[in-house]
């Protein structure tokens, strides 16, 4: 990121469909170069929120800058600077994978070279192939061809690896994370959150229609600094001594192993280890988890009561 | 940051020329579209004229019914090419949302119309020649030069009105199985009133009157009627050139406030 205004600017944004709020006071910015993940449930509200920056959907009101253009009235100057992968589907079968991508860089003023982008999707071998004849992760890569091909200053990646196989997926974020380094601004909607976790520089999570935590990956829910656990087990000669005063909770014992929540993992180590020392024992299957992205995001989002399913 | 002088968009009419190579290249590589663009037209000419004995069902006289039948089943090509072609590529398209990522490009919505418009203008007038070719070497259908231009005119008119309203029926028409029937379902009975496969100088006059309103019939009756040796002038009713240019206006501005280019149910709402 440099000194540049950022790529995206979105203040206050809100849209209705009749009586139903389906986004409401979103603001949020992306940087030049960055990659910002949009994460939440189905039916949050980040779809309508990425389509009414694509120019696809019209707001109810707030602002949005994207490039500098409004989205809603930018046109084909617009267009000409943004690259949308979609969700799913969009592309003639019966056009062989050379001939469609020729086709969409025709449609701009500063196109990429065709064979380039082909076979930067991995896809040169099967260029002559008929669109229908291509298994879904060739798909998706064409997909991804066809919003590289206007090389574009912003990519908008809705889901970009559903379909592909683990080697494809490396592959995809080795190429996105490429995108990065040449400058591209990438808005990221993925449900892997190890995607996200490898590929964002931050994360923005929706639920119900709000934006509810903005941060990196690292720190999202406080994850960087709160919610560590450490488990062991005692060794039979510590078994009935006490355990020493320290910056935790009141552990949780569960069949012998004992759990401890704290958001000063070093120094709880610190004390426990040095305890032990004292003691000439040694604490069994010690482990210190950190919280992963999901139980964060989980935990923001609160899926298990709140998913509803709807699309928004 | 919005002034981009490097960005500056690509010529609109290279663009036109594209789309339509384009969907030409779709429309040879659909079995149904060119069985229908193509097979279906000359099929009903063929059988029409094998089941009518010439001298039966002689029209303009003692004109063949081949005569009558040529541009007649031309009119036929043009609604196909035209109406129901358009509506079913257009509704395909936008269904499995090709539409929706084209207008995720810096390609002009109307640069994508004008394509599929320059697709309907080739194969209307690849399969009706087609048609007048047929029915010249093996019905023995004579082509009255003096007229032809009658003929150009009506056709041109035809293009366009059909085209527009085409484009504008897939603005109700919900998912791609409903594409083609409510194509046939609507284009079948304009064309029964409408003189395209029979004469209707024996229909019911209030018939004929309902017919002259809607826009194939004009159409169609002057496609015929520059076949007919007996036609000295221009051979649609000024009634009837309004009718055709009412409806494609109408088309046109259903079209402008409600094409639709994502996939899904009708909403009358913008979104």
């Amino acid at each position: 990121m440099d000194d540049q205004p950022p790529a995206i600017v979105v203040t206050g944004l809100r849209k209705d469909y009749g009586r139903l709020r389906a986004v409401e006071g979103v603001s949020f910015r992306v940087g030049h170069g960055e990659i910002y993940a949009l994460l939440g449930p189905n039916g949050a509200g980040k779809t309508t929120t990425v389509e009414i920056l694509e120019g696809h959907r019209k707001r109810t009101s707030g602002s949005v800058r994207v490039l500098g253009f409004d989205p809603a009235t930018g046109g084909r100057r617009f267009r000409e600077r943004i690259g949308i992968v979609l969700q799913s589907g969009g592309i003639d079968a019966e056009l062989t994978v050379r001939e469609i991508v020729a086709l969409y860089a025709s449609f701009y003023a500063r196109p990429r070279d065709v064979a380039e982008t082909i076979e930067q999707v991995g896809l040169t071998s099967k260029r002559r192939a008929r669109v229908r004849t291509l298994s879904g992760g060739q798909l998706r890569r064409l997909d991804l061809a066809l919003a590289l091909v206007g090389d574009p200053d912003l990519l908008f990646l809705d889901e970009p690896t559903t379909g592909f196989d683990p080697n494809a997926r490396r592959d995809a974020w080795e190429m996105i994370a490429g995108l990065r380094r040449s400058g591209t601004t990438v808005l990221l909607t993925s449900h892997y959150l190890d995607e996200v976790q490898h590929l964002a520089d931050r994360v923005g999570v929706m639920r119900r229609g709000r934006l509810v935590e903005e941060s990196t990956p690292d720190a999202l829910g406080g994850r960087d600094t709160a919610g560590t656990v450490i488990s062991f087990r005692l060794p039979a000669a510590l078994a009935d001594e006490k355990l020493p005063a320290g910056p935790w909770d009141e552990p949780e014992r569960h069949d012998g192993e004992i759990i401890m929540r704290t958001d000063q993992p070093t120094r709880v180590l610190l004390a426990l280890t040095g305890w032990a020392v004292e003691h000439g024992a040694e604490l069994e299957a010690l482990n210190v988890v950190h919280p992963s992205l999901e139980d964060a995001y989980l935990r923001i989002t609160d899926e298990t009561t709140a998913g509803d399913g709807s699309g928004r | 940051m919005a002034d981009n002088p490097a960005r500056r968009s690509r010529l609109v009419l290279p663009l036109a020329a594209g789309q339509v190579r384009y969907q030409l290249t779709l429309l040879v590589r659909s079995p149904l579209g060119f069985f229908l663009t193509l097979v279906v037209p000359l099929l009903m000419l063929v059988s029409l004229n094998v089941i009518t004995p010439g001298n039966a069902a002689s029209v303009w006289g003692k004109q063949h019914y081949a005569q009558f039948l040529t541009p007649a089943i031309s009119a036929f090509c043009l609604l196909n090419a035209c109406y129901v072609t358009t509506i079913t590529s257009i509704v395909l398209a936008r269904e499995e949302g090709i539409l929706k990522r084209l207008r995720g490009t810096p390609l002009p919505a109307w640069t994508y119309l004008a394509g599929r418009s320059g697709t309907a203008v080739v194969t209307a007038t690849v399969s009706t020649g087609i048609i007048i070719a047929t029915g010249v070497v093996f019905f023995h259908v004579t082509i009255i030069w003096r007229e032809f231009g009658y003929f150009t005119g009506a056709f041109g008119l035809g293009i366009g009105c059909f085209f527009l309203l085409g484009a504008a029926v897939t603005v109700v028409i919900p998912k791609t199985d409903t594409a083609l029937p409510m194509a046939f379902g609507t284009m079948l009975p304009l064309a029964f009133v409408s003189d395209v496969f029979f004469s209707s100088v024996h229909a019911p006059h209030w018939l004929h009157n309902v017919a002259s309103v809607l826009p194939v019939a004009p159409v169609a009756r002057a496609m015929e009627a520059a076949f007919n040796p007996a036609t000295r002038s221009w051979p649609m009713p000024t009634t009837g050139l309004l009718a055709v240019l009412g409806w494609s206006a109408a088309a046109a501005a259903v079209i402008a406030v409600a094409f639709r280019w994502e996939p899904g149910p009708v909403r009358w709402r913008a979104s």
